[in-house]
């Protein structure tokens, strides 16, 4: 009875390599890959024990990409997340104040849900720009942090289950980086298969068109900043076992590279393009950056300096950047050539 | 002539702003007024309520930590204002600035020292103006990568040492010299607040910049180099941090790489307190200096209330929240 009418847009591609070019045309990750090719080859020219102690490069891939994860979540939709930086340190103080370590864990996440079901607040009724918001949620949490832990590292009270939690659980994988795993994989899925997942991106792509075609854009902005929220939090909680003591100031070097990982991966800041993928790419090729500078002895101000750089890079980089440049110049040559004439 | 019709363009494009006028809502008129009365309560309160606030040495200590924010604070209203949301690199560049004005002048002498701070200020601007500009980037992560770029080169040149500058030198000399209770650096200050708020109300540029934070796609259809603004609005907040930097300098006599740390949150909270909207296009100098007056008397009352530094960071975190939420909520309110 009902006729199914299928629109064809541009040209089908029949032929093997057709498909793979347009496959390839489609991804997002160009950037990310590049980046982790040039830091592969550098670093194991240079420093080899980068991958002979790929235990501690994972460790430190695992840090930087689990709150990349949560942030790709809220770019997707064409927002960000500032506060994660302090979720972290919040949610970690939290879990270390609390005697009991399954009831911390608990509690520590139940923070982080909250702070993001706040930034989502924020953002989606109130309407805030989501760059500000985040910014004052950031510093307004660094303070709770400070406040909940007297301005000094808190030990947690149960020192054993921080040791055990430092041991390889299954072969040479420490429960931090399964864990990172199972956020990738989760993510991964929701935001390719599950329907709320893909909404992220037409949320992200057009707000309006989104909201006309009967998207909740509203809910969906909730759900992101939770997730990222979400995520920081389970960051906070793995450091502070992992070192048997949350710090208040943790999580401001971590927020600038996970930035950069989430950036350079190809997620686009205006939203509506990037994925998991690429991420876990960008996060990679910081991670291992990052162990091979530390490995080498090289200062802290160089790395931060290399860090830094990194992003203005991949911030300014993006295909939609580049594309502005391009038109800007085109634009004031016309303007001459018109003068001229 | 060619200014004449570029404001008519951008007229007729924001005849919409006029409507906002129109509501009876209370919230328009709080965003816009509130600040006139919440300053003048503040003062009341800590002048009755705080001991030690209304002594001339805590008055003159609230000056002198004034200053360099409120320099700041109001430089960086113009990349506000242009609808860039802020600038996070002004904590990297008021350290350089002090760092340079110190190291530099010990071994070159002054004049040397602050050509050496205006380029340091140039190629701040220079770098975050054409990224956000020209390639049209995020501010705050364009800013928030140079932070820690300069920061980083700060610290790689200083080692992370401590500079001082001689006792009997210019600079301590500047620092020291007070007018009455009001130190030189508060009158800096001043005249600064006034040369900007000149800039941006009577000059061409103040006019593209505002206009620019209004309506983008006008602007540029009415012929301006959009790109050359940005960078104009980075151009005047990097000569702020840099004069605020030679005025923390002078205070303090000593320069380190971290000795600006918060003043990026600081100025940020006070513009906007202020009444000075982040979503561009409107606001103005004097309004960031009466913010910046709120914040420091806020913060004074605070630490001489020996209330401790967490919760002074929650203050202005909700403080910068709720500033932003009254002003988005009032133009909500505008627009139905």
């Amino acid at each position: 009875m009902s006729q199914t009418q299928t629109i064809q847009i541009g040209q089908r591609e029949t032929t093997f390599f057709g498909k793979l070019r347009l496959k390839i045309a489609r991804r997002t990750e160009g950037r990310a890959v590049i980046l982790l090719a040039v830091v592969l080859i550098v670093v194991s020219l240079t420093e080899p024990l980068v991958f002979t102690a790929y235990q501690v490069s994972l460790g430190r891939i695992a840090l930087i990409g689990l709150v990349a994860l949560g942030l790709t979540a809220v770019i997707l939709m064409g927002e960000l997340d500032l506060s994660v930086a302090s979720t972290l340190a919040v949610s970690g103080v939290v879990m270390a104040l609390i005697p009991d370590v399954r009831l911390g864990v608990v509690v520590a996440l139940g923070v982080g849900l909250l702070i993001g079901l706040i930034n989502g607040f924020f953002v989606a009724v109130v309407g805030i720009n989501s760059f500000i918001a985040t910014l004052g949620m950031l510093f307004a949490l660094r303070g709770l942090a400070f406040i909940l832990s007297d301005e000094a590292p808190v030990r947690i009270v149960d020192t054993d289950a921080g040791i055990a939690f430092g041991l390889a659980l299954i072969g040479p994988l420490t429960p931090r980086v399964l864990i990172f795993i199972l956020a990738f994989v989760v993510l991964q899925i929701f935001v390719s298969r599950v329907k709320a997942g893909r909404e992220f991106f037409a949320v992200g792509g057009n707000r309006q068109a989104a909201y006309d075609a009967g998207i909740p854009v509203k809910r969906r902005i909730f759900t992101g900043f939770m997730i990222s929220g979400f995520v920081a939090s389970l960051a906070g909680v793995i450091n502070t076992l992992e070192r048997t003591a949350a710090d208040p100031r943790a999580g401001l070097t971590v927020l600038l590279a996970s930035f950069a990982a989430a950036i350079i991966g190809g997620n686009y800041l205006k939203g509506g393009r990037g994925s998991i993928v690429g991420t876990l790419i960008g996060a990679t090729a910081l991670g291992v950056l990052q162990v091979a500078f530390t490995l080498s002895g090289v200062q802290v101000p160089v790395q931060e300096i290399f860090i830094g750089l990194i992003l203005l890079l991949a911030v300014t980089t993006d295909p939609a950047n580049l594309r502005a440049v391009l038109g800007s110049i085109r634009s004031v040559l016309q303007g001459r050539l018109k003068f001229q004439s | 002539m060619a200014k004449e019709t570029l404001t008519e363009v951008i007229t007729v494009a924001n005849s919409g702003e006029a409507d906002v006028k129109k509501s009876r809502s209370a919230l328009p008129w709080i965003a816009d007024n509130g600040i006139f009365i919440f300053t003048a309560l503040l003062l009341l309160f800590a002048a009755v309520f705080v001991d030690g606030f209304a002594s001339l040495a805590n008055i003159t200590d609230v000056f002198h930590r004034a200053a360099p924010i409120g320099i700041v604070a109001a430089g960086m209203t113009f990349v506000v204002i242009s609808g860039n949301y802020l600038d996070l690199s002004v904590v990297a560049q008021v350290a350089t600035s002090a760092v340079i004005m110190l190291a530099v002048s010990n071994l070159y002498g002054v004049p040397i020292a602050m050509l050496a701070a205006l380029g340091a200020a140039m190629m701040y601007a220079l770098v975050n103006g054409i990224a956000v500009g020209y390639f049209k980037a995020n501010a705050v992560i364009v800013t928030l990568s140079t932070t820690y770029i300069g920061v980083g080169v700060l610290r790689f040149f200083s080692g992370g040492s401590i500079f001082f500058g001689p006792e009997d030198g210019p600079i301590r000399a500047f620092g020291a010299s007070k007018l009455g209770p009001i130190p030189y650096s508060a009158i800096v200050l001043i005249i600064v607040t006034i040369l900007l708020a000149f800039v941006l109300n009577r000059t061409n540029f103040g006019f593209v910049v505002r206009s620019f934070g209004s309506n983008e796609s006008a602007t540029r259809l009415g012929g301006v180099n959009t790109g050359l603004v940005i960078i104009g609005a980075f151009f005047v907040t990097a000569l702020a941090a840099m004069v605020a930097g030679w005025v923390l300098a002078a205070f303090s006599n000593t320069a380190v790489s971290s000795m600006s740390t918060g003043y990026d949150f600081q100025a940020l909270a006070a513009i906007i307190v202020g009444g000075t909207s982040v979503f561009g296009g409107k606001g103005s100098v004097f309004r960031t200096l009466l913010g910046v007056i709120f914040v420091s008397v806020l913060t004074n009352v605070l630490v001489i209330s020996n209330i401790s530094f967490g919760y002074q960071q929650v203050a202005l975190g909700v403080l910068i929240v709720v500033a932003v939420t009254v002003d988005a909520l009032s133009r909500k309110v505008g627009k139905r």
